[in-house]
């Protein structure tokens, strides 16, 4: 019993400065949706944890739900192609800086605690913008 | 001939270098009351171009940095929108726990918290789980920021003995950032001595 409890306890990711791992995890998908890591695919799937530099990736009929640490959430739609490029965040302070790259696509945000805590530290970058996210919810799609 | 072959070629290479114009709708915020945040548009030293804060705003950036901005209604937006919008995930759920002081023991008042976080967890797919330690303004800040963190751990352990997978659970600790109860630095309250778990 002590030594499960000691386990459970070693095995707690407990994370004053995060990482560049575990930034986020899908919650939901549907249809043709996968994860680019590393320039290797794999599907997405619900509870998959993601990190930065990952590549959200959708076909026609792809629909991708994620939720980060910070609480920010994204809904990602079919065609798209969206780059995590940077991703810091102190779970104590909520100082942190997030560096989205939306290449092709579209994508619902609503921000978190790392736009709440400084105003333009969550950032979207499309091929002809650059986006301040300021405690906001809005949809950012790429024409064709 | 060659004239016009050379205007074509010029006008397609014009096209393939246009990089695809980006289309931005400010949505109100979440929970209904019509207020909305705020979009800026950045240059590439981070300067502020424009912002864009009514709700149902559109604006559409296109290569050059030339910019529309329009108004939309939430009745007009296009089923593809509509779609992304309500495939966003639910907003994280928070469950207050009060403790035993100095204990892991919980307070009895706070079971039915621990019941329906659990019940939470299970009605989410791919649920994750964070303890958020809070102090209250008694010591100081640094260490306040320690004390939370290490309460925060110690109660992610007694949820992972209860049943929680593992790899679901982190723990962080707020220090004395958030107060339930504002007070004066330096003053002991039970209230603001609390364990926060979102369930997301």
């Amino acid at each position: 019993m002590l030594i499960r409890t000691i386990v459970a306890f070693l095995a707690i990711v407990c994370l004053a400065t995060t990482a560049s791992a575990d930034i986020g995890r899908v919650k939901k998908v549907r249809g043709d949706a996968q994860i680019e890591r590393d320039g290797q695919l794999m599907a997405a799937e619900p509870g998959l944890t993601l990190n930065a530099q990952d590549i959200l990736v959708t076909g026609a009929d792809g629909q991708l739900s994620v939720t980060f640490i910070d609480n920010s959430r994204f809904s990602v739609g079919p065609n798209s192609r969206v780059s995590l490029e940077r991703f810091e965040f102190d779970t104590t302070t909520h100082e942190g800086a997030f560096d989205t790259k939306v290449e092709k696509g579209s994508l619902a945000i609503i921000t978190g605690q790392i736009a709440k805590q400084s105003p333009d530290a969550m950032k979207i970058r499309t091929p002809t913008s650059i986006l301040g996210m300021r405690g906001t919810r809005l949809i950012v799609e790429v024409e064709q | 001939m060659r004239g016009s072959l050379a205007v074509t070629l010029l006008l397609l290479t014009m096209t393939a270098a246009c990089a695809p114009s980006t289309k931005i709708i400010l949505l109100p915020n979440e929970g209904g009351g019509g207020t909305s945040g705020s979009v800026a548009l950045l240059s590439e030293e981070g300067d502020t171009v424009a912002t864009i804060d009514d709700a149902y705003s559109v604006a559409r950036v296109h290569d050059g940095g030339r910019r529309d901005i329009g108004q939309t209604t939430e009745e007009a937006l296009a089923p593809r929108h509509v779609s992304l919008i309500q495939d966003l995930p639910q907003p994280p759920r928070s469950f207050v726990l009060y403790f035993e002081e100095g204990t892991t023991t919980l307070v009895p008042a706070s079971e039915p918290a621990l019941v329906d976080l659990f019940k939470e967890v299970e009605a989410r797919s791919g649920a994750d789980v964070q303890v958020v330690g809070h102090t209250d303004t008694l010591g100081s800040g640094p260490d306040n920021d320690s004390l939370s963190r290490d309460r925060a751990k110690e109660i992610a352990g007694v949820l992972i003995e209860s049943g929680l997978p593992s790899h679901m659970v982190s723990a962080v600790g707020r220090g004395e950032r958030e107060l339930l109860v504002e007070t004066e630095d330096g003053t002991s309250n039970p209230l603001n001595r609390r364990v926060e778990v979102l369930v997301r």
